[in-house]
């Protein structure tokens, strides 16, 4: 997918002005609420209608103030997932599914439903109204009948943010077969920075209407540590658990962390760990009431605001560790030092339980 | 209490009013009330006030400025005259026509409140989905809307039934034609003969009950089944 956007919309309190191009299948528009996001992604869809300037699409142009050209949304081929499913009360599960794609033209009719339904798990509820449905079940039919309109580029406008925690992290998966699955390319709204990891390569960072920058994800989340009040969020999956001491034993990339049960519940799963419950010892310290003592090696530094991000190798995995230059510098740390990293086994928070296919999240 | 024949046809014309005057409601009042509930327009306060315009205007005023649009002189009744149909009033259709009026907003305003309640939302959702404004319309307002179709519906029905100040102007009393019920009830009082007015008023009681049993009964099952295939 190739977009190219120039747009100036105003509005009583608010103005958004940008200009952009992106290219890639998984892109995402990240930025607080009020920052514009949704009035971007309505002006693609075209439920919007920009002041002035031009969408261009894979060479297709959407809309353009100067040539008067104004696609509605139904000419467009952009479906849409919304933070509410959204889905038509009066419709069955598999009426909703099949509304976009009774509508589709045969040429652009590449998805195979009952390929769908498997992907999506929806096997079980297909005949369901979908006032039963919970809410992860719901925001997995919207996102199916997205799928079956065919679209050429998919909007995902927060279809994270009215699910719960634990939920989130399950849906994550399906949304990723989007691209994966279905070679349908997406753009995702979010203002999770973990999300926009978890879903995208590329990042549109908008605030307060305009856009301030154009990344990789993982580089918007280096950029952003040192403003950000949670740091910096290392991702981590684990898996085989047993006890030891009432602690919760994990086995992460050759070695083992230790969580405490509170925040481990069960089984594998997907973890977080903030940049900034890492302490980092010069030396091995002798006693330490910390559960987790890794020795790990630095890979690289980087600047972010006034702290300094600490990129850290542990056994096979990577570890990033937030700390003022002050502390640098009583460290020496430079690349190729070797640190000592402690860890609270109370630093960790579940995100999701995976099941037999983790490598789906990450 | 038995019904006289006279008692039966006006029972019966009476809703044969009520019915025709529903299904064109039913056909007209549906795109006002979706204009007034999606545009921005500022003819919308006008237009709004002008359906509910009846609502406030005693009957006989109604009836009055119909008669006198309707009347030989008036410019419906130049326009009638010349199409060949003849002059409206004492007719059964200007007791239609005049009906249309005096029950609009019944129909109007339970179908603007709810188109206004579905919103924006669901027509959006369906345009990113392909489908036209028309074909959004059709196959997702109009279903979702159901149970207001259901209210006004039956809110324009019972309304009909119970006119009585519009239909003495415009209808006149003449049995077969536009002797409804109500006016029938009249007659009977007018010449004494309460037992026959207490069998007309029973009737309509019956009915007026039905009608509002049916409204807060049926309503819950007609939103199940708006939401099912």
């Amino acid at each position: 997918m190739e977009l190219s956007m120039t747009a100036k919309k105003n509005f009583a309190e608010f103005t958004l002005a940008t200009e952009f191009t992106v290219t890639g299948s998984r892109v995402g528009v990240f930025g607080v609420s009020g920052s514009g996001k949704s009035t971007l992604v309505s002006m693609l869809a075209g439920t919007v209608t920009p002041d002035t300037g031009e969408i261009i699409l894979d060479g297709d142009c959407l809309f353009s103030s100067s040539r008067g050209i104004n696609l509605r949304p139904d000419q467009r081929r952009i479906a849409m997932v919304f933070q509410q499913h959204s889905l038509f009360s009066h419709l069955s599960v598999k009426n909703n599914l099949l509304y976009g794609f009774k509508r589709c033209r045969e040429e652009h009719r590449t998805i195979d439903f009952n390929v769908l339904v498997e992907v999506l798990q929806l096997e079980d509820i297909l005949c369901r109204d979908v006032t039963n449905l919970s809410g992860g079940e719901k925001q997995r039919v919207a996102l199916g009948r997205a799928i079956m309109a065919n679209p050429r580029l998919l909007l995902m406008d927060e279809p994270l943010s009215a699910l719960d925690d634990s939920l989130r992290f399950q849906i994550i998966p399906y949304l990723k077969s989007v691209s994966s699955n279905f070679g349908i390319p997406y753009l995702f709204i979010s203002h999770s920075l973990v999300e926009m990891r978890l879903m995208v390569d590329n990042v549109l960072f908008f605030e307060k209407g305009a856009l301030i920058e154009q990344s990789s994800s993982e580089q918007l989340a280096r950029n952003r540590m040192g403003q950000s009040p949670v740091g910096y969020i290392n991702i981590l999956e684990l898996s085989s658990m047993t006890e030891r001491n009432g602690l919760c034993v994990y086995r992460w990339q050759g070695g083992e962390l230790l969580l405490s049960q509170a925040n481990s519940a069960t089984g594998s799963g997907l973890f977080e760990l903030s940049s900034k419950d890492i302490i980092l010892f010069k030396k091995h310290p002798e006693a330490i009431s910390a559960r987790n003592l890794l020795q790990c090696t630095v890979i690289n530094l980087f600047e972010s605001g006034t702290k300094m991000g600490v990129e850290l190798e542990c056994n096979t995995g990577r570890l990033i560790a937030e700390i003022v230059p002050d502390a640098a510098r009583e460290l020496d740390i430079v690349i190729g030092s070797v640190v000592h990293a402690a860890i609270k086994a109370s630093a960790f928070r579940r995100l999701a339980t995976t099941q037999a296919t983790p490598e789906q999240i990450q | 209490m038995l019904l006289t024949d006279s008692d039966i046809q006006s029972i019966w014309l009476t809703a044969k009013l009520a019915s025709v005057v529903t299904v064109i409601l039913l056909i007209v009042g549906t795109p006002i009330a979706w204009w007034l509930a999606r545009t921005k327009s500022w003819l919308k306060g006008p237009l709004g006030a002008v359906v509910a315009l009846p609502l406030v205007l005693p009957p006989s005023v109604l009836g009055f400025y119909l008669l006198l649009a309707m009347g030989p002189n008036g410019p419906v009744g130049h326009l009638t005259r010349a199409l060949g149909i003849g002059a409206l009033p004492f007719t059964f259709w200007g007791l239609v026509i005049a009906s249309v009026f005096y029950s609009l907003p019944f129909m109007v305003q339970p179908l603007q409140n709810t188109f206004e309640s579905i919103g924006d939302h669901p027509l959006e959702v369906a345009a990113t989905l392909g489908a036209s404004p028309l074909d959004a319309f059709f196959t997702v307002a109009l279903p979702l809307a159901r149970p207001g179709f259901l209210t006004a519906s039956i809110m324009t029905f019972a309304h009909t039934v119970g006119e009585f100040g519009v239909v003495l102007m415009i209808g006149g009393n003449i049995p077969g034609v536009s002797r409804v019920a109500s006016v029938q009830i009249y007659d009977h009082v007018e010449a004494l003969e309460y037992s026959q007015a207490h069998s007309m008023a029973a009737v309509m009681m019956v009915f007026s009950f039905l009608v509002l049993l049916g409204l807060y009964v049926w309503r819950p099952s007609a939103l199940k089944m708006s939401r099912r295939d």
